[in-house]
């Protein structure tokens, strides 16, 4: 049997591990929180900017005009622009190596295109951009302290990037690995593709910005939110200065404001994670402290019978 | 009429308004009851905003965009 001083300082360290994963815990929680109220207060924002988009591309003088270049499906693929939202920090359970899974997985299905085209890649977060380059891919740019209750002004820079990029015919697709929101137990790894611009994909990512359980899932209930816009009850709009800039930059707002929730539900699935990880972690803690304490009392015991037997033999031996 | 100015981080006005002026890249613009429907793109500027108690409320504003609804209904999507 170990020492019980021996003993004494396992369960000393074991303890103070437990003391550590258990704050963290709560700071991961506070933070999980936030993360969720800030995608939130963007939510009006989000649906009244879809819902003009919706307006807009179902009036008739727009059909006429063409469409602006970021809803043009290009024939040639050349390029193409993989975004990875990962975390900056570590002790997150497998938030970060789902990300990179899915990807893994995402390459693989599209083996044989991915041989025409030319991949190139975005790293947001410290660890994405350690996995990109451990594989050896072309990391342009990196992104790091995304994370803690973002500000638009922090994602700013990326948006503008992508944007930017796409309309110099620098990548030709952008593709978005990160993870869904789905509950505070549950986050899964999507594959969304942000440029070019479809309805269809800008609604899916706004109708998630809803997590599907929870607190905040009634929300959704209560609003009774569709993205269907009702051609006869619309009348024409006086749209100025022109239908199709007024369209270009609204499509710009919106992928700014697509990005900027993925973000934010990323950072969200981050500290959702971690709490997880860390709630595991001290319950693992405070189970080893119980055996190592059952452990150092039998040692104790053990050792104190030891002691009395070896008294009473040396008084007996007196006698 | 029924107006609401969202941003992205928060609602910074909701509720009946007499009037709202601003200023789009066409030129500065106040909206006030039953305008016709009309979108437009706002540029750098204060957004002034006159509530039905006659209380004055503004907000600064990098971009955005304005949407007169069908209804007397009045929407802006700001940045800030």
């Amino acid at each position: 049997m170990e020492s019980p001083q021996n003993l004494k300082k396992r369960l000393k360290s074991v303890d103070n591990i437990g003391k550590i994963t258990k704050a963290m815990e709560l700071v991961a929680a506070t933070k999980m929180r936030k993360a969720q109220q800030v995608a939130l207060d963007s939510r009006p924002y989000a649906f009244a900017g879809l819902d003009l988009l919706a307006n807009l591309s179902i009036l008739e003088n727009i059909k006429k005009e063409e469409l602006p270049a970021l809803f043009e499906v290009r024939k040639n693929i050349k390029k193409v622009l993989f975004v990875l939202v990962a975390s900056d920090k570590g002790l997150a359970g497998a938030f970060n190596s789902s990300v990179f899974k899915k990807f893994e997985q995402h390459l693989k299905i599209d083996k044989e295109e991915w041989k025409k085209e030319n991949h190139i890649y975005v790293a947001a977060g410290e660890k994405a951009f350690a996995y990109l380059s451990k594989r050896g891919f072309n990391v342009i740019k990196k992104f790091v302290q995304v994370g803690d209750h973002t500000t638009p002004e922090q994602v700013k820079p990326m948006a503008d990037f992508i944007l930017e990029g796409y309309l110099n015919k620098d990548w030709d697709r952008v593709i978005v690995i990160s993870t869904h929101f789905k509950s505070a137990l549950k986050q899964e790894p999507h594959v969304r593709r942000i440029l070019p611009v479809d309805f269809e994909h800008i609604a899916d990512t706004v109708s998630e910005i809803i997590p599907e359980k929870g607190k905040f899932a009634e929300l959704i209930k209560e609003h009774n939110i569709s993205f269907t816009p009702n051609k006869e009850k619309l009348r024409d709009y006086l749209i100025e200065p022109a239908p199709k800039i007024v369209l270009e930059m609204l499509v710009k707002h919106l992928i700014f404001m697509q990005v900027y929730h993925l973000v934010l539900e990323a950072n969200a699935s981050e500290h959702s994670a971690r709490r997880m990880a860390m709630k595991t972690a001290s319950d693992n803690a405070s189970d080893l402290g119980e055996k190592l304490n059952l452990q150092y009392n039998k040692s104790r015991q053990s050792r104190i019978t030891t002691e009395i037997a070896e008294i009473s033999a040396g008084a007996e031996a007196l006698q | 009429m029924k107006l609401s100015v969202y941003s992205l981080k928060n609602v910074l006005f909701q509720g009946e308004a007499v009037s709202l002026n601003c200023k789009t890249v066409t030129g500065e613009i106040t909206v006030l009851d039953n305008h016709e429907t009309y979108i437009t793109v706002l540029s750098t500027g204060i957004i002034k905003i006159i509530d039905k108690d006659n209380k004055e409320h503004a907000f600064p504003v990098k971009s955005g965009f304005l949407e007169v609804k069908d209804g007397n209904e009045v929407r802006c999507i700001v940045e800030q």
